[in-house]
């Protein structure tokens, strides 16, 4: 019986070994809709500088609640301004850090095999079931009602709406064909395997991401390289590259 | 795959963990529940089965609000530079939590099953209370405290809402192979989801076979 | 020497016990639900509401005036329950040694497995025991923590009958070799004479009598509907008297005919009990009899008891228990002073020892 739990007790430590945080490396938390461009923005980084760069990806809204409640990330990387404003009023990023030089814009997807015919907002009414990530915190979410709103559709649209859980899932029902169509931004229709744009959205609102090191992170010369990193020249090819728009950094 | 690979080895490394801190708290509190007929005994029961019974998001959120740096314990551990959210830690902590009462249950009838008069001897034979549950206890209730932990493990390695809840699903420090397979499918990576079904599957089933196998040939051995 | 003064409260009545008993060997009679098992589970300190004084010797186990009571692993008291209570998780060796002090005197584990012959059963396991076996363990068990008091609840009761005369040696053998004094509760007067000097007599948490054992006949006969009260007679062995019988016992001037094998007469020394029922009794001399054992007597006192009556006689050089109807008894005016004739067969004799 000693045995067993001396036993035990090693392979713990053992495992515990494994868990414990050695290397120099960043957290960067990331809306869903960045995952692609800051994952090889993160790997080229890691080449120049040696820090390794860990990414959580997900609806910024949710990002910023873990921060708020003490997450260990070092930059949030946010798909809209107020989230980053929550986060600057609780104290936790400073006003002169942030860079907002990203920009995106909205499409309309369906299934790539999709015989559809939906080209104009009006149309999204008359579809059984659209999938936005959830307007009520999820940026694209947030945009996508906004642009609705503006055209007086929202009514219409909105006892159609399937909330998701970010703007990654909206794309992934759609590809599924579990749901019709969907509105996500651009850059995430360009990722899309089974999915196709049906139209353009050209009158939406202003999409602006917001980057910036988190003040409380533990190792902040390491955010503040990566965050001059991704708002540098070489960041901002790669955003280009993937299809983002760049606003004119601060 | 290596993914796959780290995502596995740090389930069962937070699983194991998690298992190891509850054992002996576990252990002492079956045996308190088992021997004592003291008037807390139903409060503390019904506290222990908590997590069994309430969702694991509301575990989750208890515990969130508990260790948040403005809440009354966050704020300790903060002063003491010790972090617990959204790190491997918070991940063995609401590990932990859901699974301690699957621990304590078996363990307690295990206690409960020895007869009193073998305890009694043991003292009348010159052990201590300590000395008893050692020499004693311990031994004969070996098949339950097995089962309870495997049991344990077994849940500690599924554990979803309460960790989700204080840990996120960061991959690499706390994506357990139940996030990941939530992940993966909300993205649309649905293969990726369903190769880290099948090895989840592959475990468990392990799990518990080899607990059928341990406690059947443990009954073959005491019985008579 | 062994000081009771004891309370405890039980399920139907309070446990008092006061009693100052002289302690080398004290055997604890009474119906079962006396109390019997809680006055030795007191003394063992497994009882926490007990209350009151127990010393033993020198030593003081509990004292409430005073504020003393020891915890059951203090009290160095040898307890050994009704159904040995072995650990059944440890073979033989270890459950005797269970209890051995790290400082125990060398030689004592040797000396108890050697008292107990228990040798040859080390490496079993209780499961594998038979009732008697398990009870010699429990009993070397209790002697290998060289105690300072030995608690037998009914040792053989849990044996079966042809069993019991086999561990009743053994015991016999521990008083004598350890001379540790001991607590022997029994439903059997026989036993309680053949192993005790003293005897208390329990009836529902209080002591209805303390003596000698043989003095404890009158009250157990009036409290126990399960006292027995065999005839326990210890002489020498020898050939029989004729061809026909087996072996002969040398009790005093008397022999009786008793049945034994040839191997046993070696022995020497034994012992034999004859159950009360197996004592015929006549008011005329007895001829073309088959009994072996026939001896003239005096009746020296009569019990009643219910349809049964306790007969003592004086024949042989013996007391002996007889019971007869009280019908039979009515009849034959068996009263004290009369002259009788008691009939013992030859196979009515068991072997105790």
């Amino acid at each position: 019986m000693r045995k067993f739990l001396g036993s035990l007790s090693l392979l713990a430590a053992f495992f515990a070994l494994g868990l414990a945080d050695p290397k120099p490396e960043i957290l960067v938390f990331g809306a869903a809709s960045l995952n692609e461009s800051l994952t090889d923005l993160g790997k080229a980084h890691e080449a120049k500088t040696g820090t390794k760069v860990v990414f959580s990806f997900g609806a910024s809204s949710d990002l910023a609640r873990q921060i708020q409640a003490g997450a260990p990330a070092d930059v949030f990387f946010s798909a809209d301004t107020a989230r980053m404003d929550v986060l600057e009023k609780a104290g936790l990023v400073r006003a002169g850090d942030r860079r907002e030089f990203l920009s995106n814009s909205l499409v309309v997807v369906v299934a790539a095999d999709s015989t559809l015919k939906v080209t104009a907002a009006g149309d999204l009414a008359n579809l059984p079931k659209i999938a936005l990530a959830d307007p009520a915190s999820v940026p694209a979410g947030i945009y996508a009602k906004k642009w609705l709103t503006g055209l007086g559709l929202w009514d219409k649209v909105e006892p159609k709406v399937v909330p998701t859980l970010d703007v990654r899932a909206a794309l992934a029902a759609v590809e599924s064909g579990a749901i019709p169509a969907a509105v996500v931004y651009r850059t995430d229709a360009a990722v899309a395997k089974s999915a196709r744009i049906s139209f353009a959205v050209t009158n939406g609102p202003e999409i602006v991401y917001s980057v910036a090191p988190v003040a409380a992170s533990k190792s902040p010369k390491a955010a503040e390289a990566f965050v001059a990193f991704l708002a540098g020249p070489d960041g901002q090819a790669e955003f280009k590259r993937r299809g983002f728009v760049i606003r004119g950094s601060k | 795959m290596s993914d796959d690979l780290s995502i596995l080895l740090l389930t069962l490394r937070v699983a194991a963990i998690a298992t190891l801190l509850i054992l002996p708290l576990g252990i002492f509190a079956a045996w308190h529940l088992a021997r004592r007929r003291s008037p807390g005994r139903t409060l503390i029961e019904t506290l222990l089965s908590l997590p069994l019974v309430l969702p694991p998001t509301a575990v989750g959120l208890l515990l969130l609000e508990a260790l948040r740096k403005s809440g009354p314990i966050g704020r300790l551990l903060d002063q003491a530079g010790v972090e617990i959210l959204f790190t491997w830690k918070a991940v063995v902590l609401a590990t932990a939590v859901m699974s301690f009462p699957l621990l304590v249950r078996p363990v307690r009838t295990a206690f409960e099953e020895i007869d009193p008069r073998l305890i009694a001897m043991g003292r009348s034979l010159g052990s201590g209370p300590v000395a008893v549950f050692r020499r004693v206890a311990l031994p004969l209730a070996w098949r339950g405290i097995l089962a309870g932990t495997l049991l344990a493990f077994s849940r500690a390695l599924g554990e979803f809402g309460a960790t989700i809840m204080i840990a996120g699903s960061i991959p690499g420090r706390t994506q357990t192979m139940a996030l990941a397979i939530f992940q993966r499918t909300h993205i649309g990576q649905d293969e990726g989801a369903m190769r880290l079904v099948g090895v989840t599957v592959v475990i468990a089933f392990a799990a518990v076979w080899t607990t059928e196998i341990l406690t059947r040939r443990r009954a073959q051995r005491t019985s008579a | 020497m062994i000081d009771l003064d004891v309370s405890l409260p039980l399920a139907r009545f309070p446990l008092r016990v006061t009693a100052k008993l002289a302690g080398d060997a004290v055997a604890v009679l009474g119906p079962s639900g006396a109390g019997k098992t809680s006055l030795l589970e007191a003394i063992a300190g497994l009882r926490p509401h007990a209350s009151g004084r127990i010393a033993v010797g020198d030593a003081v186990l509990m004292d409430t005036a005073t504020g003393i009571s020891l915890p059951p692993e203090r009290r160095r008291v040898g307890y050994v329950p009704q159904d040995a209570c072995l650990f059944p998780h440890l073979d033989v060796r270890g459950n005797v040694r269970f209890g051995m002090a790290a400082n125990a005197r060398a030689g004592i584990f040797d000396e108890a497995v050697a008292i107990l012959q228990i040798a040859p059963l080390l490496s079993r396991f209780p499961v594998t025991l038979s009732g008697g076996e398990r009870q010699r363990v429990a009993l070397a068990r209790a002697i290998a923590t060289e105690p300072r008091l030995l608690l037998l609840d009914e040792p053989l009761a849990a044996v079966d009958p042809e069993l019991k005369g086999k561990i009743l040696p053994y015991l016999l053998r521990v008083r004598e070799a350890l001379r540790i004094p001991f607590l022997y509760v029994t439903h059997n007067a026989g036993e309680a004479r053949a192993v005790a000097q003293e005897a208390v007599v329990l009836r529902e948490g209080t002591v209805l009598f303390s003596g000698p054992p043989d003095d404890a006949l009158r009250s157990m006969s009036l409290v126990d509907p399960e006292a027995r009260f065999d005839n326990v007679l210890a002489g020498s062995l020898a050939a029989g008297r004729s061809a026909g019988e087996t072996g002969s016992l040398s009790v005093g001037s008397t022999r009786f005919a008793v049945p034994v094998e040839e191997h046993e007469l070696r022995e020497g020394r034994a012992v034999f009990s004859v159950a009360p029922d197996d004592v015929l009794v006549s008011t005329r001399p007895l001829e073309g009899i088959s009994a072996r054992n026939v001896h003239p007597g005096t009746v020296i006192s009569r019990e009643i008891s219910g349809a049964t009556a306790w007969i003592r006689v004086a024949a042989g050089g013996i007391e002996w228990t007889a019971r007869l109807t009280r019908g039979a008894a009515d009849e034959l005016a068996l009263l004290p002073g009369a002259t009788v004739w008691i009939a013992v067969k030859t196979h009515a004799f068991r072997r105790l020892s």
